[in-house]
């Protein structure tokens, strides 16, 4: 059986993982667009400002130049209503974006996966209470949360480690961004609710078959069971669940943006781009187009890669 | 089974009154107030605003009163909309939302489903690509985008729909287009997830082994265990769905709950705000309670003590 | 692999093809006008509103778009004037003003009725002036009627002092005597009585009475400060304000008579706000808050209620009892309370909706919308854009800081840029009071040469970079190039922010003015974007640091609507800056009954606060809304408030509107014709005072 496997050679198991990964085309296509992607938002604005001046808060001195301009060799991909390079903006706001996306994907899994899997195994009253405060915590508005998590932890009275990360990863020590870091914790806060149902519900189908009942009668640990032979069955489901996670979050975060709780003008994140440039789809469709592009493309390749994963992770796939 | 329906239905009288009570703390902790608009008011008039609402009595006695009448299924008057009872707004915009979401998700559950088996049972054909790619796309592309591009095509360059507003079926068309892409795209992938994960599991093994044709295989006992996933998701996204989605709402200005929610929050119109929520966190309890009881009906193997 | 990526580009091209074509249909099927332009047949308009209406009850609405729907249900004492906004008869026939300015005296109709039928009769509008101001009814908008006697002594609740022999305490009793012990109040007593000399008038043109609170706590918390006033009310009586008490009077049925504490030019134009308009008593006592429900409510106005679905449409038809119904030219109307601007565009494209209120055309369009000159309104509004300065906090506190911030923003780029905002650098928005700004000119440069600078230097601060560089260093923080550009490495930047509440435009002046700030100066002020009910306390308890984002819509069509924010103490221009001198400026000027000379003070009044630069103004806001060529008799007002029994929809294409520009001068017969019918009665009032007065 699986589990036997993995006990007693687990360390190969991710070796043939990766060797399994790196034969599926599209997922070897998702993991080099994602390597591309995380190293151009990383240091693609670095690049672009040294190459071209260009960032993504410059509005041009020039009054003449403070319009929206269709792409050009200048400006690859066209320039926003104040004149700023779009290329520029796309890279920078891939930063918030992305990160807004593995932040709170990291959240839902680690906390939405363990307390699911808990309360599905445990069951009974525990598994009663647990889920009812999943309930609860679906039913207070989200908005609500945030906006109180903005005013009782944002301004000056941002914790030090806030601060501390958003000058690190941010790449400026500017209030602006510590709310996007405030962000991602009040996103992240919500996000798990669903994974945590999902798992359970998966752990409730599997809690009784046979893999289960025979590990517990060999004396294996309640979290022994739970994380070394139930969470491993329930992946596929999960990294599904992640992968869709990624792109509801980031338009969670637009959607934030949208009512001011969430990226601090002049940064922008890929959804903010796109719900401006909706705006002017008829006017300017560059605005659109770019931003939804590139969001587009690294939400595909992040599903392929995922789907790639579950695959790898599962011997037992290739059967089929 | 049936004191367990029981046990759960009437937990949720007090876990709606504990949402309501964090909901109203954390409104009282939020900055800003109703009634304050650009134009600074006089004090005087401020002082004849929070008399007005029993605003200048001590917390707890408000939250007293305030408990008392959500007890009674009161919530008062909205503090916005003058002379408006709360209960008279909800069940005034809740058809609103209510049809279109309803619509919407029937239309994502047909559209899913079928897409989700299909890229199931062929896998890694060009079935699956094509209807993962589909699902993807309706993933990545954002609502506040959709619903705009399908305006753009369809209301002002066919003239086949109107824009906006509410109205006849025609008015419904694309706002429910827009409201179930993403719901299709998490109910496809989710059933091909969960279908390829059962259909490898030894019971499915079992009933092919005794012979059974394919498609009873697939739809009595594959299907039947596979869409759990889906069932988990498809509890909050109802109750959800039911209370309206924003973004759509104002894209297409209809006058459903959703938009009145968030507008509640943003406005600090606790009573409304309260009300909603009450109604939503009840509207998710039974929508939970009803997926954890399906859970027995589509899965032998759960049970519940 | 070349191919393929000829191929991958080769779809992207098509898609920007398809993209582009969607813009091309936008316009081009119709050159002349945008969209469908097809007039409604049932004669009955349908308007995009702006936000959900609060309430349906007059003094209870606090915004704009509100105020629009209370104008077609609603009438008052005087309505506006289609193209000024200056007052024109409602209700009332007729007014005069008295002789010291304090006292109005309204002829009403005879035939003005309810949509009930019932007749409105001065009586009704005591009844509506009284109820504004009740505490009870807790109006925000109370504070516009304070200039009437007692008025806001009654809605803050406060008490008359009476001693034993029935006599009140004034006013005057605390003032310390001035020289030959002679005070200004006696001499308003005996000024002569307008109108009927009624026991009520004696006691209001009296003088003033003194009151305090009527709150036990908040009285004896104010008497323990000040001993001179304990000592005067002790032992003394203390009678609460009642509505009875206030400067309104019925002298008969359909004479009204309005008190005021001093002279307030501007008041007889704020009377057409919706806050004294005319409701129903009978109605209002029968169903206390549920009046205002479709099955229950009675107007006033040339409209009356006939369908509300909150969030979709509310419909007023034409009320047949309205007195001058033949005049009203709509059946009806549909409010559409929508606040998307591409849905209300989209609609207004489509067809499915015949105007839109102000600010709806998003910049972006701006350029596509302008060609349409039948359709696209941009005319300067009674509203401007500023920044306000946190004068308390430091770095700012300093003016030379303020004046530099000032100075190193391109207003004309700006201008360029939003495209709806007209430069500015006074307080008082440009080109809407044209008789104010003539005398305004004049003032500044007299006063300017006294103190060695000229108009041409004042008018220089519309962008001065080199002189705010020098400002800058001036203050101690100096300005030294760096690279392309400048820098200023001592300022605190993390002492200031630029705090805006959430909108689009907002958020793209807030950038811009970062950028020139940045080029400028070589200071990269934070932006610090909140949601609006985040924002307001901070910017009402001047809780902000450094910059804040404000706007201001007049309330009527006079400059003290705009100096007036930075009057008292208690202020609402939330700067945290008040000074007594520019208080007794402005007291001194609305004292005065010339308008020349009255102009000439709060000209120079504005040249006192603009120099202490407490603010960084940005621009005029414009009107920039649309509305279809077959509307007729609606138009670009500063206020884009209008007066609907004027407007008509015109079937016959030839008499569209041309261009929205020049509509606001062109004649059209039939609006001039229904106004000269309208004023004549006021007219011939006002040629019999002429004559008298000869």
């Amino acid at each position: 059986m699986a589990n036997e496997v993995e006990i007693v050679k687990g360390a190969s198991l991710w070796q043939d993982a990766w060797k399994r990964l790196l034969k599926n085309k599209l997922a070897v296509f998702g993991l080099v667009v994602m390597a591309i992607m995380a190293f151009a938002v990383i240091f693609g604005p670095m690049i672009l400002y040294w190459a071209t001046g260009f960032t993504a808060d410059g509005i041009p001195e020039n009054g003449d130049l403070i319009k929206s301009f269709p792409p050009s060799l200048l400006h690859p991909m066209g320039t926003d209503e104040a004149g700023r390079d779009l290329l520029a903006r796309v890279l920078q706001g891939g930063r918030i974006s992305l990160m807004v996306g593995v932040i709170s994907t990291f959240v839902s899994l680690i906390v939405g996966v363990s307390y699911g899997a808990i309360a599905g195994y445990i069951g009974g009253k525990i598994d009663n209470v647990m889920m009812r405060i999943v309930d609860m915590i679906y039913a207070i508005p989200y908005i609500l949360i945030v906006i109180v998590l903005l005013s009782v932890f944002g301004g000056q009275n941002t914790p030090g480690w806030i601060q501390y990360l958003s000058e690190t990863f941010g790449g400026a020590g500017n209030q602006g961004l510590s709310q996007i870091f405030l962000l991602f914790f009040a996103l992240g806060l919500v996000s798990w609710l669903t994974m945590a149902r999902v798992v359970r519900g998966q752990v409730l189908s599997l809690k009784n078959q046979e893999f289960v009942l025979a590990a517990k009668a060999t004396g294996v640990s309640t979290f022994g069971i739970i994380f070394r032979h139930l969470v491993p069955n329930t992946l596929g489901p999960v990294i599904v669940y992640a992968t869709l996670t990624v792109p509801s979050v980031m338009l969670t975060e637009a959607f934030l943006s949208y009512l001011g709780l969430g990226v601090q003008a002049p940064f922008a994140s890929w959804g903010s781009l796109a719900s401006d440039g909706v705006k002017n789809i008829a006017i300017f469709p560059w605005q659109l187009l770019f931003p939804g592009l590139t969001m587009a493309l690294t939400l595909f390749s992040l599903n392929f890669l995922g789907d790639g994963i579950r695959d790898a992770l599962d011997p037992q796939t290739r059967k089929f | 089974m049936l004191s367990f329906i029981l046990r759960r239905l009437l937990i949720i009288i007090p876990m709606a009154l504990l949402v309501v009570t964090l909901t109203w703390g954390l409104i009282r902790i939020a900055p800003g107030n109703f009634y304050s608009s650009e134009k600074k008011l006089p004090p005087a008039i401020e002082e004849n605003i929070r008399k007005k609402y029993g605003l200048d009595k001590p917390w707890y006695q408000q939250y007293g009163i305030m408990i008392f009448n959500v007890v009674k299924l009161d919530f008062g008057n909205s503090l916005k909309y003058q002379g408006q009872s709360v209960n008279e707004i909800i069940g005034r915009h809740l058809p609103y939302s209510a049809t279109i979401g309803i619509l919407a998700y029937l239309l994502a559950l047909v559209v899913g489903l079928s897409a989700g088996i299909i890229a199931a049972l062929k896998q890694n054909s060009i079935w699956d690509y094509g209807s993962m790619a589909l699902a993807m796309l309706g993933l990545s592309v954002p609502n506040f985008v959709f619903g705009p591009i399908l305006v753009l095509f369809f209301a002002l360059g066919l003239y086949w729909f109107p824009p906006a507003r509410w109205g006849g079926f025609g008015n419904v068309v694309l706002p429910v287009i827009t409201l179930s892409a993403i719901y299709a795209a998490y109910i496809a992938r989710l059933t091909r997830a969960g279908m390829l994960e059962v259909m490898r599991s030894d019971y499915i093994r079992t009933a092919r082994a005794k012979g059974l044709d394919e498609k009873t295989v697939l739809i009595k006992h594959a299907l039947r265990g596979g869409i759990i996933p889906v069932v988990s998701f498809t509890g909050p996204a109802l109750a959800g769905l039911l209370a309206g989605t924003v973004v759509v709402e104002r894209v297409f200005a209809i006058p459903g709950l959703g938009n009145i929610f968030i507008q509640s929050v943003l406005n600090r119109d606790e009573p409304l705000t309260l009300g909603i929520v009450a109604f939503l966190s009840i509207l998710i309890m039974i929508f939970n309670l009803a997926v954890d009881i399906s859970y027995g009906f589509l899965d032998p193997r759960i049970r519940y003590e | 692999m070349a191919e393929s990526r000829f191929g991958r580009s080769k779809i992207l091209f098509t898609f920007i093809v398809l993209c582009s074509l969607s813009a091309g249909c936008l316009t081009s099927a119709n050159s002349r006008y945008f969209g469908e332009t097809t007039p409604p047949k049932d004669n009955i308009l349908r308007y995009v509103s702006g936000g959900e209406i609060e309430s349906l009850d007059p003094p209870v609405t606090n915004s704009q778009p509100d105020a629009r729907i209370m104008f077609a249900l609603y009438e008052g004492l005087v309505e506006i004037h289609p193209k000024t906004l200056e007052p024109i008869p409602g209700i009332a026939e007729s007014w005069e003003t008295g002789p010291d300015g304090t006292q109005y005296l309204f002829h009403l109709r005879k035939n003005a009725k309810f949509s009930n039928g019932d007749p409105i009769t001065a009586k009704d509008f005591v009844y509506s002036f009284r109820r504004g101001f009740s505490p009870a009814l807790a109006s925000r908008n109370a504070y516009l009627g304070y200039y009437i006697k007692y008025s806001e002594a009654y809605n803050s609740d406060r008490s008359f002092v009476k001693d034993k022999s029935g006599n009140f305490l004034l006013k005057a009793d605390l003032e310390p005597k001035k020289d030959g012990g002679q005070v200004t109040e006696p001499a308003a007593a005996q000024s002569t009585g307008f109108g009927a000399d009624t026991e009520f008038n004696k006691y209001i043109k009296g003088p003033e009475r003194l009151t305090v609170p009527s709150d036990k706590k908040e009285r004896d918390a104010l008497l323990a400060k000040d001993a001179k006033l304990s000592a005067a009310v002790q032992g003394k009586e203390f009678v609460p304000v009642k509505p009875e008490d206030i400067g309104v009077e019925a002298i008969d049925d359909y004479t009204f008579r309005l008190t005021l504490y001093q002279p307030a030019p501007f008041f007889l134009g704020l009377l057409s706000h919706q806050y004294f308009r005319v409701v129903p008593e009978k109605v209002i006592e029968k169903y206390g808050d549920q009046w205002t429900r479709t099955e229950n409510i009675v107007t006033s106005g040339p409209f009356k209620l006939a369908v509300h679905r909150p969030y979709d449409v509310l419909k007023v038809v034409r009320d047949p009892n309205y007195w001058d119904a033949a005049n009203v030219k709509l059946d009806g109307i549909e409010f559409y309370p929508l606040d998307e601007a591409t849905t209300m565009m989209n609609l207004y494209k489509a067809g499915s909706v015949d105007a839109l209120y102000n600010h709806t055309v998003p910049a972006a369009w701006f350029d596509e919308i302008k060609q349409f000159t039948a359709e696209y309104s941009l005319q300067p509004e009674v509203a401007d854009e500023f920044y306000v300065i946190n004068v308390k906090r430091p770095p700012m506190d300093n003016v030379k800081v303020r004046k530099a911030f000032a100075l190193a923003i391109d207003r004309v780029s700006l201008a360029k840029f939003r495209k709806t905002l007209k430069p500015l650098v006074d307080m008082t928005p440009e080109g809407i009071f044209p008789k104010y700004e003539e005398v305004r000119e004049k003032v500044y440069s007299e006063e300017l040469k006294k103190q060695g600078s000229s108009l041409e230097e004042w008018k220089a601060r519309i962008f001065e970079p080199e002189k705010a560089r020098k400002l800058l260093t001036e203050a101690g923080f100096p300005v030294t190039p760096s690279g392309d550009g400048f820098a200023c490495p001592s300022f605190p930047v993390d002492k200031v922010n630029i705090t805006y509440n959430t909108a689009e435009s907002n958020k793209a002046v807030a950038e811009f003015i970062q950028a020139q700030w940045k080029q400028n100066l070589g200071i990269t002020v934070p932006l610090k974007n909140m949601e609006f009910r985040t924002y307001l306390p901070l910017l009402n308890k001047v809780d902000y640091d450094g910059f804040a984002r404000k706007g201001w819509v007049g309330d009527y069509m006079d400059p003290y609507t705009f100096l007036s924010l930075y009057y008292s103490e208690n202020n609402e221009g939330s700067t945290g800056w008040w000074d007594p001198k520019f208080d007794k400026m402005l007291d001194d000027a609305n004292k005065t009954v010339d308008t020349q000379k009255r102009f000439e003070m709060l000209a120079k009044a504005e040249l006192y606060v603009m120099q202490q630069q407490i603010i960084i103004p940005l621009g005029t806001n414009t009107t920039s809304w649309m509305k279809k060529p077959y509307v007729k008799g609606m138009y670009p007002n500063p206020g884009t408030l209008f007066p609907w029994k004027f407007v008509y929809i015109e079937p016959d294409p030839s008499k569209w509107t041309t261009d929205m520009d020049t509509i606001m001068k062109d004649d059209d017969p039939v609006v001039t014709a229904q106004l000269a019918q309208l004023t004549a009665s006021q007219d011939a009032m006002e040629r019999s005072k002429a004559t008298k007065a000869e």
